[in-house]
């Protein structure tokens, strides 16, 4: 196995899926929990365009925060999320590729898919689909999504979420994360310990609740404010920040047992109605992608023929 | 004899649904290979974790030939008054492809017979199997790609064979072939396949071993083998072997190491890490002590390199880190000081926090007569909710408590009767703490109107309810004496709402009834719970079991019978006092007499719950009361006369009615000749 760093790993998947015909996404540039939460995730999922789309999303957990001190805990970590809309029938197959690609001897390794489905009541999703176990450990959480934002969908989307440092972790066999290599010669543990400790202090012990209440209260009100002059994406960012401003405070222990049940309901209120205006908004402008997207669904075919990149090719 | 063989290639479907589906599949193909005159001995249902197999052995080519009746219409309307057919009945001849002369009558009906040829069998399979497979009720569902259909994971092919040949047919959109792949790291290549051996063989060639059973042999040898290597033997606690067996399409195991340090860690913690949340075995000495070594399934041959070793060790590490630093951090702090957090704990909106609640438990412990010991424990008893082990690993609340209260050096019964609060207790302590909690919960959801309807239980109470039941039915030191009626006034007191009694006893009598019925005939129950339940549950038990008993002997019919009698003619009578002085006949003053002297013996019997016993001297006044109806007219003018008769019929019954109401068992006659 050649020498895997946390950007070798994140160089390679992105080559990989561009290769097979994925539109390389930046990351959101919002504090979000997962790359699920990202537009380019969420929105896309809805409504009968494809949609072909992989790229890394930094995922901030408050509550998940260590103070750098746990070697398998972040408060913030990176995903590299993709999703392929409608699901291609090989799609594991094209998952396992990916593994190869990043230099794994698939037959010298366990690799089982166990049930393991996704649901968030924040976003009023759920999805039926299984965690990826290399060797014994989740690297990968496989999703069909069905729901979104409360919303059947059709097509169906298939998402892919590599856990980025856990992959790399253990290709390089390191026992802590603070360990791995970010690129040759630079660890990820003097890039980022710092970051580790003083959001887990933030989110922990300093941040300021009433504040974090009222800027909820004030989010909330603009995403309505934005949602009823029919401006959904921006409705939608301070959707994601009253999501932060919650798991914030909830890190913080500012929600009481009672509490949380209802203000999950706030933002899922709020996610909803974003679907819902989404969608129309899409339908309205007659589906812009509907005839242009990528076909991955033959995309393994075409990988192998050749490695130029692929995007956009039945333009 | 014919072959068919089919296999359905998805996607993984979750191992706990692989048992139920084989079963249900298994009972419908056998139901359709009988209907077409094979031989359901012949069927074979193999799954693994991406496919569903079958095999019908021994199918005839066709349908065997039948004649089929097929009624026409009433006699009047197929024939006019001079005795010619009529249109309808040339329409029904026409359409059935018959002759005047085939016409037959059938009473007050015509009819005809026709000949069914059978169909070729292969037709049928194609027309029945795609139904029996795509009508699978998975208990989750899902769809894929364009999202047209439903089912538990994406369906990739199929294959079809009838004696070796293509027998065609689609399953959601996918056309049947004949060719499989093999396994999906060590042999993906396609494989053609002609008949179930065929398919057995070569799937074996490519890693994949089709009978679930066999996985599972070759997987138990397997773990024994490496646990041996290891000194121990894999720890038999595990039902973790029906998992297992659709994890893998390549029967694998692997063993993996731990840091020993974590064994400090509670056993429980350790076994629950394992088990459930990595799905592995832990490995026990000779003296059952848990080693530092675990067994992990492994979809592979084997693990030359260390990867899976290494892997399962890496994550076990990780969990087991995590867990220590929950187990030390609660360590800091007593279980007696955590009472203050569960003020901020709530258990339900409207029913307060874990404080009230415990307090309400403890109030309820005292009422049933609970010692210091069981007094302890109520104080204690939720106060593990507020650890951080309990949050993380929510399925061991109660046992962390426990063994909190073990290690804080809380006498054994004490931390037992924590540890046990969520099964069945060890210790009277326990069941006290126990039945204090459920009834609690009960009386309190209950009072916020959130009964269970239906299949909707959400706050799990039905399972409360038998979880009270269960323990009222213990009979060693165990043995809480007190009535379900007395524990119900407990918790509705606490509850502050004492007219939900009777929708509690009602909601009781049916968990009872449930329970009662796994062991007893419905009949046997209904007429036990007749003649009283609520005052005592072992009681009740044994009563039910008396009647179970005596039911067989050939005298039953005689009790059966002189307690209906005696029901019918007093229906209404209620009252049981005789006037000796009012008897005439010479019957009946000695059925007076005897029924005081037996009356008096069963009444003995009653108080020493000799029920078999008693239930044997009422077989013994039959005869006396046999001569009873035939000398004695009951239903005489003189009303004075005819209700004192009706109380002696009343007396001799009511010694058998405490014991259960025998009218209401159902007997076949034939069975006692």
């Amino acid at each position: 196995m050649s020498r895997v760093t946390f950007q070798s790993l994140i160089l390679t998947l992105q080559n990989f899926w561009a290769e097979r015909g994925c539109l390389i996404e930046t990351p959101l540039d919002l504090e979000v929990g997962a790359g699920t939460m990202h537009p380019a995730t969420f929105l896309r999922v809805l409504g009968p365009e494809p949609w072909n789309v992989g790229y890394v999303q930094p995922s901030r957990r408050p509550a998940d925060g260590r103070y750098g001190d746990n070697p398998f805990r972040l408060g913030k970590h990176y995903q590299f999320q993709v999703i392929l809309k409608p699901s291609p029938l090989e799609v594991q197959d094209l998952y396992l590729d990916s593994l190869r690609a990043i230099g794994l001897d698939l037959t010298k390794h366990d690799i089982r898919f166990e049930e393991d489905n996704w649901e968030s009541p924040t976003l009023g999703a759920w999805g039926v689909g299984w965690q990826i176990l290399l060797d014994g450990m989740e690297i990968t959480q496989f999703t069909y999504f069905q729901q979104a934002g409360g919303i059947d969908l059709a097509p169906i989307s298939a998402e892919i979420t590599y856990g980025l440092e856990r992959l790399t972790m253990f290709l390089s066999r390191k026992d802590s994360v603070f360990d791995i290599e970010w690129t040759n010669g630079v660890g990820y543990g003097p890039v980022r310990h710092q970051d580790e400790f003083e959001f887990s202090k933030y989110y922990f012990e300093v941040a300021d609740i009433d504040l974090h209440w009222k800027l909820f209260d004030a989010y909330e009100s603009e995403a309505r404010r934005c949602l009823d002059t029919k401006l959904v994406l921006p409705a939608y960012d301070f959707t994601l920040k009253c999501s932060h401003v919650f798991n914030t405070l909830d890190a913080r222990g500012a929600i009481s047992v009672t509490e949380r049940v209802g203000v999950i309901k706030r933002v899922r209120d709020l996610a909803v109605r974003c679907a819902q205006q989404y969608l129309a908004s899409r339908e309205e402008l007659g589906f812009p992608l509907l005839k242009r997207g990528a076909d991955v669904s033959s995309a393994r075919d075409r990988a192998d023929e050749t490695s130029a990149p692929l995007g956009g090719t039945s333009v | 004899m014919s072959e068919y063989f089919f296999e359905l290639l998805a996607e993984e479907i979750p191992a706990w649904m692989h048992d139920t589906a084989a079963a249900t599949l298994t009972q419908r193909l056998t139901k359709l290979v009988e209907e077409t005159g094979g031989d359901a001995g012949g069927v074979c249902v193999n799954t693994t974790p991406r496919r569903i197999a079958f095999m019908l052995a021994k199918l005839p080519e066709r349908e065997a030939d039948r004649e089929l009746e097929v009624k026409g219409p009433p006699k009047k309307a197929a024939y006019d008054a001079s005795g010619n057919p009529t249109q309808a009945l040339n329409g029904f001849l026409k359409k059935n492809n018959a002759a005047i002369g085939n016409v037959i009558d059938a009473g007050d009906y015509v009819m005809v017979r026709k000949q069914i040829t059978g169909r070729g069998i292969d037709e049928i399979l194609r027309e029945q199997v795609p139904q029996i497979v795509e009508s699978i009720r998975w208990p989750k569902m899902m769809r894929w790609g364009k999202g047209e259909f439903s089912y538990i994971r994406p369906i990739h092919s199929v294959i079809s064979l009838f004696d070796g040949r293509h027998a065609p047919l689609t399953i959601f959109g996918v056309e049947s072939g004949t060719t499989t792949v093999g396994h999906r790291t060590l042999a993906p290549q396609k494989i053609e396949i002609s008949s179930y051996n065929d398919y057995v063989t070569k799937l074996e060639l490519a890693r994949v071993v089709v009978d679930a059973v066999r996985r599972r042999h070759v997987m138990a040898e397997r773990a024994r083998i490496l646990a041996n290597e290891a000194g121990g033997a894999p720890s038999t606690d595990a039902s973790i072997w029906s998992q297992w067996q659709y994890l893998t399409e390549y029967p694998g195991v692997v063993r993996a190491e731990f840091r020993s340090e974590y064994l400090a860690l509670p056993e429980e913690v350790l076994v629950t890490v394992m088990r459930v949340h990595q799905k592995q075995l832990p490995i026990r000495d000779a003296s059952g002590k848990l080693m530092n070594s675990l067994l992990a399934v492994l979809d592979n041959e084997g693990d030359p390199l260390g990867n899976a070793a290494y892997g399962n060790s890496f994550v076990t590490n990780a969990r087991f880190a995590d867990a220590k630093f929950f187990y030390e951090t609660d360590r800091k702090r007593k279980l007696a000081d955590r009472l203050e957090q569960l003020e901020h704990l709530q258990f339900q909106e409207k029913l307060g926090n874990y404080a009230e609640k415990t307090r309400r438990i403890e109030s309820i412990v005292r009422d049933l007569g609970g010692d210091a010991d069981a007094l302890t424990a109520a104080h204690l008893c939720k106060t593990d909710l507020v650890t951080e082990m309990v949050k993380e690993f929510t399925d061991l609340q109660g046992q962390i408590g426990g063994i909190y209260a073990r290690e804080e050096g809380y006498p054994e019964v004490v931390w037992q009767a924590i540890y046990d609060q969520y099964a069945l207790p060890r210790t009277m302590s326990g069941a006290l703490v126990s039945l204090a909690d459920r009834i609690d919960t009960l009386a309190g959801f209950f009072s916020i109107g959130a009964k269970p309807t239906g299949s909707k239980d959400p706050f799990a109470l039905r399972r409360a309810a038998q979880g009270i039941v269960q323990i009222l039915l213990l009979r060693d030191e165990r043995e809480v004496k007190v009535g379900i009626e007395r524990l119900i006034d407990l918790g509705v007191g606490q509850a502050g709402a004492p007219d939900l009694h009777d929708d509690l006893l009602a909601f009781f009598a049916e968990r009872v009834k449930t329970i009662l019925e796994q062991t007893f005939a419905y009949d046997e129950v209904a007429a036990a719970m007749e003649a009283g339940w609520a005052s005592s549950l072992t009681d009740l038990a044994d009563r039910v079991e008396s009647l179970h008993a005596v039911r067989e002997d050939a005298n039953f019919l005689s009790i059966l019978d002189s307690a209906k009698r005696i029901a019918n003619i007093t229906a209404g009578h209620a009252s049981t006092s005789v006037d000796a002085k009012k008897l005439e006949h010479d019957t009946e003053k000695r059925l007076n007499e005897l029924a005081d002297a037996v009356g008096t013996h069963i009444d003995e019997l009653l108080a020493e719950r000799r029920y078999r016993t008693a239930l044997e001297s009422f077989a013994a006044l039959a005869p006396e009361l046999e001569k009873f109806f035939d000398d004695v007219m009951v239903m005489v003018d003189d009303e004075g006369v005819r209700r004192n008769r009706m109380s002696l019929l009343r007396k001799v019954g009511n010694a058998v009615m405490k014991i259960a109401d025998v009218t209401k068992i159902v007997v076949d006659r034939r069975d006692y000749k």
